[in-house]
């Protein structure tokens, strides 16, 4: 088998089993032969793609990059696409994430063929999203991956779901014109839509045209930033995070918001402009991990809590991302940071998804969503079921994780990242940004505390054994992150810069600095924490949750974030 | 020129739409207009270089580009399928909540949720 072959593999095999998964749907009558059509779509779409990953790492560490054309037309006519070490990464990701989800969702909901279906076209538009070097290609890729999204969120059959699916719809389907837009300024002034051609272009463009270049750089930034959820443009994200089923969620949170973001640090390197529009985005996500973590503390519902702790890592990603784009990946720190960037996406989606399935299992059993309200949660699931607590184990090691305590994975992701911004100001607000993850997990954790809050009469007995194998699985990657962290960081770095001879020595992490950090941050989190449970603080909180907000406001934002990045490139 | 300037203004009907307007079937209009004016823009951008329809064995010289038309081709696909797909939320949610009003809605919604 070639390896444009193997490449092509990663998008067309989920689709395949989409369409085979869809012929379940077809003979519903014969419960038995669906439910195998189903099955063998999921095992073709979800594990397959597995084989020629393995195959296709072996051929990216050795620093190939392989290049085609999509039904080998002519370069220039055809559809591009490039697999590189940074493709090769994210699609590990979404194929771990959308795996682990899928176990889940067999016990956990939605089952049924037409959710397997439109989850594997979800999983193929993640592959080809990362893939593509093709301006409208990538703009398709992210209009499947949407549309599918707003399909999927509704599933949960609560009402919020469907008008969050409905708000994110809007304003995401919106910014995509303006997506389009930018595409055509490009166009017209390179006459090209392949990245290879647009770059060309580029360079000698007219001055006048220098003008046209800058506004569709900034049309296409924010357009991919509202699907990252980057401040300001973050507002459809929480209700539509924490009212969908748990499994799609969990891949959400996991993949859907950070694949963009690597996808667009590629159409970034195109442009002149390309390193301030990442110190921008570094300073945006510098202020959303703070912000989102504060908004976070004030949440009662337990799933928007987790929503908004997605804002806030993602925060600390895109920081991490915007300052390795304006360094350039061909410096040590550029290529140090990138590295954070994309060992915390990998390491948040494995945490991230772990808290929202064990989270979602303990609501399913309890029935109680308000973390006010649930407590005894261990109890309350033995009644349900769980014999050993498991979930409340996988729940730990995923609050340990995202509070960065060693030696799990979490502390390993963060502190390579504060570790490249050391001495500047993204620095100290990431460091308290941390404090506030420590103090809202705490209140987070307080649901698993004994009590006797929760009417036991609303407990339901559910089924568990596939939703223990997602939550173990996803459990135990965790634990191995954390253990195996010379050898991952020493595997990304060469598959983030194959050619570089850059020796890149790999940070003592676990030395007494950061351990000592890691005990300030936890120690000042703890009184975090009972700061906030004296009346004043918790007054303000309130008011911050219960702040206005509505369907303008999410284009108001989008308006006013498109116009500060416009001026900051102009002035 | 003319024609650029009356997209822009349909590109600013279309957006009022989606953001002034609170009842959601309009926003799904505002929405369909915005992205037809995109769709209009690139096939204006195409005709700069010709007048004739990009089949090459009728005429030889003078066609419009062809790259934007087949790239508006999946443009309108993709933006059938989201009208659809947000024509289905709408009346889902007016099945919830027994209104159009964005206001009216966000209100039942949180009262059930």
């Amino acid at each position: 088998m070639k390896p444009e072959d193997l490449v092509f593999s990663t998008l067309m095999l989920p689709l395949l089993g989409a369409a085979i998964a869809l012929c379940g749907k077809l003979i519903h009558s014969h419960k038995r032969i669906a439910k195998s059509f189903e099955y063998s779509g999921a095992i073709i779409g979800l594990a397959l793609p597995w084989v020629a990953l393995i195959l296709l790492g072996q051929q990216v560490l050795r620093g190939e990059i392989i290049t085609g054309v999509v039904g080998n037309w002519y370069s220039g006519v055809g559809i591009s696409y490039q697999f590189d070490g940074l493709s090769w990464l994210i699609q590990v990701l979404g194929f771990t994430i959308g795996l682990v989800a899928w176990i889940y969702s067999l016990g956990g909901g939605p089952k049924g063929p037409a959710f397997t279906t439109i989850f594997l076209i979800q999983t193929a538009a993640l592959a080809a999203t990362i893939i593509t070097t093709d301006l409208f290609n990538l703009f398709v890729c992210l209009e499947v991956m949407g549309i599918t999204s707003y399909v999927l969120i509704p599933t949960s059959k609560k009402p919020g779901a469907s008008l969050a699916a409905f708000s994110y719809l809007m304003v995401s389907a919106s910014a995509m014109v303006f997506f389009l837009l930018g595409t055509y300024g490009l166009y017209r002034i390179t006459g090209s839509l392949s990245y290879e051609g647009i770059s060309l272009g580029l360079k000698i463009i007219s001055p006048q045209n220098q003008m046209i270049a800058i506004v569709s750089c900034t049309l296409l930034v924010s357009a991919v930033a509202i699907r990252v959820a980057v401040m300001p443009l973050y507002g459809w994200l929480p209700d539509a995070h924490a009212l969908a089923p748990h499994a799609v969620s969990a891949v959400l949170s996991g993949v859907l918001i950070k694949t963009p973001l690597f996808a667009l640090s590629r159409v970034l390197m195109l442009f002149a402009q390309g390193p301030e529009v990442g110190q921008l985005m570094s300073i945006a996500g510098g202020v959303t991990a703070l912000a989102a973590v504060i908004i976070a503390l004030s949440q009662k519902d337990v799933k928007r809590l987790l929503a908004y702790h997605s804002i806030s890592q993602i925060g600390y990603i895109v920081s991490a991302w915007g300052m390795a784009l304006q360094f350039g990946l061909e410096t040590e720190t550029g290529l140090f940071l990138m590295i954070g960037a994309y060992l915390h996406a990998l390491f948040h989606a494995l945490f991230k998804g772990l808290l929202f399935l064990s989270v979602g299992t303990t609501i399913d059993a309890t029935g109680q969503r308000n973390v006010y309200v649930l407590r005894g949660a261990i109890g309350l699931l033995r009644k349900a079921g769980e014999r050993v607590p498991i979930t409340f184990f996988t729940f730990l090691v995923g609050a340990l994780a995202i509070t960065a305590l060693p030696p799990l994975n979490g502390f390993v992701s963060k502190n390579l990242i504060t570790y490249g911004l050391n001495n500047s100001y993204l620095y100290y607000l990431l460091i308290s940004a941390s404090v506030g993850t420590v103090a809202s997990f705490i209140k987070l954790g307080r649901i698993f505390v004994p009590g006797t809050n929760t009417k036991p009469s609303r407990i339901k007995r559910i089924r568990f054994r596939s939703r223990w194998v997602a939550q173990l699985t996803l459990a135990i990657l965790c634990i191995i992150g954390g253990f195996w962290t010379p050898t991952v960081i020493e595997i990304v770095a060469k598959l983030l810069a194959p050619h570089q001879h850059m020796v890149l020595t790999a940070p003592e992490l676990y030395t007494t600095d950061s351990l000592l950090k890691t005990l300030w941050i936890t120690f000042g989190g703890i009184i975090l924490y009972l700061l906030i449970q004296t009346a004043p603080l918790k007054k303000a909180l309130t008011m911050i949750r219960t702040r206005p907000r509505n369907f303008k406001g999410l284009f108001v934002s989008f308006s006013l974030g498109t116009a500060a990045l416009a001026l900051w490139l102009l002035v | 020129m003319v024609e650029r300037i009356l997209l822009l203004l349909l590109f600013m009907v279309g957006f009022w739409g989606i953001v002034g307007k609170k009842h959601i079937i309009k926003k799904i209009f505002g929405l369909n207009i915005l992205n037809n004016a995109a769709v209009i823009l690139f096939i204006v951008e195409g005709s700069r270089i010709g007048t004739n329809a990009p089949i090459m064995e009728q005429t030889g010289s003078s066609i419009v580009d062809p790259v934007p038309q087949a790239l508006m081709l999946t443009a309108i696909v993709i933006g059938v399928c989201i009208t659809a797909l947000s024509l289905a939320l709408a009346v889902h949610l007016y099945k919830i909540s027994g209104s159009f009003d964005i206001d009216t809605i966000r209100l039942k919604v949180q009262d059930e949720a």
